[in-house]
């Protein structure tokens, strides 16, 4: 019986929500377009919290630690984009081709810095404390969360910052029965999903995706294989910190806007995205993602801002009563 | 007693000498020591309102300057503090401002303290000042429930934040309510039949909103909604999108995600007006070099701030303001400085001015604070004159409507507040 209700109670819970402002707008004689806004903008939004939330659950289910520092590393991402923006030449006159390629770079660049960023933490931060009690390196990662921060503040200052429109983000790019699609809402989704693919594939389909499994399944029993436990989760630690660079600069074209501390919220939302899903499971955190964006777009427009945060957690505690394990089950040691 | 004191902090917990403390060095409404007199300054310094904390800074010091750092036989020292913090930029951190105002009880020749620059710095350094009797003068704060109970006040307010139960507080720019029916009025000259207002939740962005709101209805505008806005939150664009108004008003300040906030309302309503208050009259909201609105966003953005431009002044033949701008163009090679200069000029001078009255008394603070509150009246000054009311507010009204031309504000006219 709880089997039937954890299953489908659940579903019913996830739809509900749209589902009722959906009815309401048809009865209002308003039809689906602005349910439609609410998700299109709830999916690009998501898919930057997926691919954040996707560092989260790659750490945690290798090394069962839950890397705090990661919304600091997709900060750094961002600021390493819109830093390359002056570096690079990219302004609000450069034309498309040359905006396309430099862009390209700048994807290529922040990825990098951020990936290695995400190592090096690993391997002055986290690897020393691999035998020590869990609480160590749990304190360590929150101790880098704010020493990254004050990078973040010596870099651009303590203020948001507004960055240049480069891709004119909110401009309409086509309309489907009233829904609006924006240029900022198929990058979104653009570059995620062909960066969920590739990461799904090496982690399923590559030695070290297998090595990767291996690890997160046993380490012990994966070192006694063969398999180098410490380059496997340095390699864990760099396709996280890849993807938050990644959407450190879909961030910063998105939002227009970037501040020291968006990786603390960020963070908070993907953390919370990949526990919803299952923490361990990529594609629980990608479901994670997504579902919190749309949620916290339906209540951002139908509720207000000011209450989102409360929305997007009392459905969190009520998927967590439903599913401890989040909504496909955890992946880890402990979850089998 | 202090060594009654020692014991009880022993055996007790430091709880026990709390009241003795903050009384620091003179119990409430006592009198400061010796022939040194100091004036604590506490802005934001860090963040989007570091420029105008400048400007203030620039004013006072200015003022300070041409008395000669004295008032008959005192000596005035001056101290700036910073009431902002790295994790809290832009404007008052609470820990950090209840700091700076502990700082100014436990001297004993505190004489004056002038600020937060921040309505919410003001409701936490306020009450601690208060009972140690120390006078206090904010260049900006317009929050109306530091003073009064009239509507945009929360309940409870302002008698809380005067333990005491004497007013030791005054301020120089005219209340929320002046300025939110200086919002509403110039929104109705502007043809505005609906508004829809955001505000910051902070007490300065929640009062604010509460007082346009009720001006704008009081004008025959209707208000389609008053929402408040999650600073931490990364963009509003679907909120923005269930505004259906033809003016907007933004009431918050830029330090709390405020350019976020005009750019997704501007980019999800094409058509709409834009109008913001002297929370955003910054550089670092106007101009696009600074990290602010992008530039046709604020084509379409007004602002209201409480002061007038230089040539405003004059036309209103204020000799003393147009002193003010001769002199600090002299001082720092500035000719048109941030609006808030002349606010802090003001602040310091009616400090100085309010020692200077009380003569051989101005190390009394009970009877500065008694000149303050109850003697400043008809007042020449730089603001034009005005009085200080028993509540501490001044009687002045003019609020300046400010355009966004090329990055910066440009003065457009003087707003006489309806409603």
């Amino acid at each position: 019986m709880w089997d039937f209700i954890s299953k489908y109670g659940l579903i019913a819970l996830l739809v509900a929500f749209p589902l009722t402002y959906a009815i309401i707008d048809v009865a209002g004689g308003e039809g689906l377009s602005r349910i439609g806004n609410n998700l299109v903008a709830g999916l690009s939004n998501g898919a930057i919290w997926a691919l954040i939330a996707l560092g989260y659950t790659l750490v945690y289910g290798i090394i069962e630690l839950i890397n705090f520092a990661h919304g600091e590393v997709f900060m750094i991402g961002s600021f390493t984009a819109f830093a390359l923006y002056s570096v690079l030449g990219l302004t609000l006159v450069t034309g498309p081709l040359g905006l396309v390629l430099g862009l390209l770079v700048v994807l290529v660049l922040s990825m990098l810095v951020s990936g290695s960023l995400n190592v090096m933490i690993e391997r002055v931060a986290y690897r020393p404390l691999r035998g020590a009690p869990k609480l160590a390196p749990l304190i360590t990662a929150v101790g880098v969360s704010f020493i990254l921060q004050n990078v973040g503040i010596l870099w651009f200052g303590s203020s948001q910052k507004g960055i240049p429109d480069l891709i004119r983000a909110q401009q309409e790019l086509f309309n489907i029965g009233g829904v609006e699609v924006s240029r900022a809402d198929v990058l979104a989704v653009v570059v995620t999903i062909p960066l969920v693919y590739l990461l799904t594939a090496f982690v399923n389909r590559s030695r070290l995706g297998k090595a990767m499994r291996a690890t997160a399944q046993d380490p012990e029993a994966a070192r006694l294989m063969g398999i180098n436990v410490d380059t496997t989760i340095s390699v864990t630690f760099l396709l996280g910190g890849l993807l938050a660079g990644a959407a450190g600069l879909i961030y910063a074209l998105y939002q227009t806007n970037v501040w020291y501390f968006q990786g603390f919220t960020a963070g908070l939302i993907a953390f919370t995205a990949a526990v919803m899903g299952g923490i361990g499971n990529l594609r629980g955190a990608v479901l994670g993602g997504l579902i919190i964006g749309i949620i916290q777009q339906i209540s951002d427009n139908r509720i207000g801002n000011e209450w989102t945060p409360a929305v997007v957690f009392a459905y969190l505690v009520l998927i967590m009563v439903f599913r401890p394990q989040g909504l496909i089950g955890e992946e880890t040691r402990e979850a089998g | 007693m202090a060594v009654l004191c020692l014991f009880g902090v022993l055996a007790l917990g430091l709880a026990a000498c709390g009241e003795e403390d903050e009384g620091g060095g003179g119990s409430s409404g006592g009198k400061a020591q010796g022939t040194e007199l100091t004036i604590y300054s506490s802005l934001p310094l860090q963040g989007t309102s570091k420029e105008q904390s400048e400007a203030v800074i620039d004013g006072e010091m200015l003022a300070l300057q041409q008395a000669g750092n004295k008032i008959g036989k005192y000596t005035i020292k001056y101290v700036s503090l910073d009431d902002s913090t790295a994790q809290n930029p832009g404007t008052a951190d609470e820990a950090q401002t209840a700091d700076n105002a502990r700082k100014a009880v436990q001297d004993p020749t505190t004489i004056f303290y002038l600020g937060e620059f921040n309505s919410g710095g003001t409701k936490v350094s306020l009450p601690i000042l208060n009972k140690a009797g120390i006078p206090q003068i904010s260049p900006s704060n317009t929050a109306v429930g530091l003073t009064t109970d009239e509507p945009g006040a929360d309940p409870g307010e302002p008698d809380k934040y005067y333990p005491a139960g004497t007013r030791t507080y005054a301020r120089i720019v005219p209340k929320d309510t002046i300025q939110g029916a200086a919002l509403a009025t110039t929104m109705q000259e502007d043809g505005c039949k609906t508004v829809h207002i955001f505000n910051d939740k902070t007490t300065y962005g929640a009062g604010l909103g509460r007082n346009v709101e009720n001006s704008a209805k009081e004008l025959g505008l209707e208000v389609t909604g008053n929402d408040g806005t999650d600073r931490n939150a990364p963009n509003y664009r679907s909120l923005a999108e269930g505004i259906k108004a033809d003016c907007f008003v933004g009431s918050g300040v830029t330090g709390e995600n405020y350019i976020q906030v005009f750019k997704d309302v501007a980019a999800a309503n094409p058509d709409i007006k834009l109008y913001g208050p002297d929370g955003v009259a910054e550089a670092a909201f106007t101009d696009p070099k600074e990290g602010g609105i992008p530039a046709d966003v604020g084509a379409r953005t007004k602002v209201t701030v409480a002061t007038l431009s230089p040539e405003e002044f004059e036309k209103q033949g204020i000799e003393e303001a147009e002193s003010f701008f001769s002199a600090f163009e002299e001082e720092y090679g500035i000719a048109k400085p941030d609006p808030y200069a002349i606010y802090g000029y003001e602040t310091m001078k009616l400090a100085l001015d309010t020692l200077k009255a009380v003569g051989d008394k101005a190390n009394d603070r009970k009877a500065v604070v008694d000149q303050l509150i109850n003697n400043t009246k008809g007042r020449k000054s730089v603001l034009g004159t005005y009085d200080i009311d028993e509540n501490g507010d001044t009687t002045l009204t003019d609020y300046g409507l400010y355009t966004i031309d090329g990055g910066e504000l440009t003065f457009d006219k003087v707003i006489k507040a309806k409603g």
